[in-house]
């Protein structure tokens, strides 16, 4: 009997050695593994916030009348030539928060216990850090970034001990950062919170869910989407390198926005467009 | 003894538990503690070879990369960018990202060790899962690495990790001076990452790169010092785009002004050719 009583007691002891020395139990978090593409719907156009609808007016975002202004002059810009208010294009800026995660290009997403980390590479190398450690918001001023600073939490939803839903909470942003590239916008205060809730479908298990809710004074009220992505079926998947400085044909000069040719020089980008202001040079063009 | 019979059984079940989730769990204490940012633990700024100065690297330069270094130099003393292809925000690529020019992350998982470093695209992912190399890879200026984790002393946990980084793009430099790689771009990098015995809180990196613009491959060791938790760690995000004043067009380099204007970069420097428009 004491015999079989310390058997026991070795084994649970053991079990709460092991429990202790393994600082991260993987099995309690979902598999994110892989790489994740955004699942697009025959809606027409480039990907928009609102995976269900078509971009640019067809969004029916909830703009403010100052803000529809701003959007209409992106498609106004855009209809002769110009970026309108998509910067990624011209500038070769990030996307940032919230447009990165209709995911322009692949995601990859790491989850360790203190961090859950999101990689993006599109136009720039983004890279979001989502703190599951308990941390409050930062008291000291930090600086706004393109991604935002994002704190997270796990929760079990259906009490089975695994975390099933990753909810976030972004803030600290700076911009530009328009929602597509319609050039939708944000607004230039940059006082946006987005708010996420990262699951598996329950209708679809292969189906990875994130419904976000922008919260925008560019809005007239906080614009909730779900967009959804899908696990890239490789078992290596390819990790390609989006560098926008190495393969954009845009430059911007002044406020004119030009290509560069097959032959590295400059052309216009809309019929009539005058070359740009060589002011500064002593000589003049050929 | 039914009761002692139990006290056994649920005894056996612990264990089996324990060890099914050894298996299956992320064990994180076989690695080593690489958490936290790291910074460049050599003094001066960011070069291949940190024994040496910026301007005195002794690179093994077969004669004609030399010409190619020389060239660079001297353009670079006229006010040109030289063989440094980052002004326009092209990525270092590897070797030169592991100059780590912003706060590096080393995020370890089974499969795959992440460097995470913002600067201009140099995060990498190190694959550890064993898979081969691959046949038809795009190339990138990170490269494609494979790498391999190593318990040297036998003591059951991992204490180096042995990189090879191949299937790279360019143009690549090894620093700011365009000290040039081979145009062919088949250079070869070799890693071994270790704990340094003596300071935890520094990471050794020996280096080698094998690079057809070499006479025989050029070795370096690096250090990374710990410089922040993760808990105290700050972020800056990085982006080359925002606020870069160059601009190349037509091979040649010019600068834009506070009003966004094309500026010459050298004295009597020509504008560019306006020969598309009309």
């Amino acid at each position: 009997m004491l015999c079989l009583r310390s058997i026991a007691a070795t084994a649970f002891a053991l079990v709460a050695s092991v429990a202790t020395l393994q600082a991260f139990d993987s099995t309690k978090y979902p598999d994110l593994s892989g790489q994740w593409l955004g699942v697009r719907l025959p809606v027409g156009g480039q990907p928009a916030f609102d995976p269900t609808k078509a971009w640019g007016r067809a969004q029916q975002a909830p703009l403010t009348p100052e803000y529809q202004k701003v959007l209409e002059a992106s498609l106004e810009d855009q209809k002769n030539g110009g970026q309108g208010n998509w910067h990624p294009g011209d500038s070769c800026l990030p996307p940032g928060m919230p447009a990165m995660m209709t995911l322009f290009q692949p995601m990859e997403v790491i989850v360790l216990p203190e961090t859950t980390y999101i990689r993006i590479d599109h136009t720039h190398e983004s890279l979001r850090r989502i703190y599951t450690d308990g941390r409050d918001w930062p008291k000291e001023p930090i600086e706004p970034t393109f991604v935002g600073y994002s704190i997270g939490k796990w929760i079990d939803e259906d009490g089975d001990g695994k975390f099933d839903v990753l909810e976030v909470e972004t803030r600290h942003l700076k911009g530009p950062r328009p929602l597509d590239p319609a050039g939708m916008p944000t607004h230039v205060d940059n006082q946006s919170i987005v708010k996420e809730r990262i699951f598996y479908s329950k209708t679809d298990p292969k189906i990875l869910q994130n419904e976000i809710t922008l919260i925008d004074n560019a809005f007239t009220r906080p614009w909730t989407v779900l967009k959804s992505y899908r696990r890239h079926p490789e078992k290596y998947s390819e990790w390609q390198e989006n560098v926008c400085a190495s393969e954009n044909v845009l430059v911007k000069i002044g406020k004119e926005t030009y290509f560069k040719g097959a032959d590295g020089n400059l052309m216009p980008t809309r019929k009539g467009q005058p070359g740009p202001d060589f002011k500064y040079f002593q000589q003049v063009s050929k | 003894m039914n009761y002692q019979k139990s006290i056994g059984a649920i005894a056996l079940a612990a264990l089996l538990w324990a060890t099914v989730g050894t298996v299956q769990a992320f064990d994180e204490a076989k690695y080593p503690d690489w958490k936290g940012q790291w910074r460049r633990g050599d003094a001066g700024g960011p070069r291949y070879d940190p024994s040496k100065p910026l301007n005195a690297q002794q690179a093994p330069l077969t004669e004609e990369y030399k010409a190619i270094y020389a060239a660079s130099i001297a353009d670079q003393n006229a006010g040109g960018q030289g063989n440094d292809p980052t002004y326009t925000c092209v990525p270092p690529g590897m070797p030169r990202i592991m100059s780590i020019y912003d706060p590096l992350e080393i995020v370890i998982t089974p499969s795959t060790t992440h460097m995470f470093m913002q600067h201009i695209h140099d995060s990498r992912r190190i694959f550890t899962d064993d898979r081969p190399w691959p046949t038809d890879f795009e190339p990138t200026f990170a490269g494609y690495s494979i790498g391999k984790w190593i318990d040297t002393d036998g003591d059951g946990r991992y204490d180096v990790l042995e990189v090879e980084t191949r299937d790279l793009k360019g143009p690549r430099a090894y620093d700011g001076l365009g000290l040039p790689l081979h145009r062919d771009d088949k250079t070869i990098i070799k890693e071994r990452l270790y704990t340094d015995k003596a300071n935890p809180n520094i990471i050794i990196n020996e280096i080698t790169t094998i690079d057809s613009a070499l006479t025989r491959p050029w070795t370096a060791t690096k250090k990374y010092r710990r410089v922040a938790t993760n808990d105290k760690a700050v972020w800056p995000e990085s982006v080359c785009a925002e606020g870069n004043q160059h601009v190349e067009i037509a091979g040649q380099n010019y600068f834009l002004g506070a009003d966004g204007l094309l500026m010459p970069t050298r004295k009597n420097q020509s504008p560019p050719d306006l020969k598309h428009f009309k």
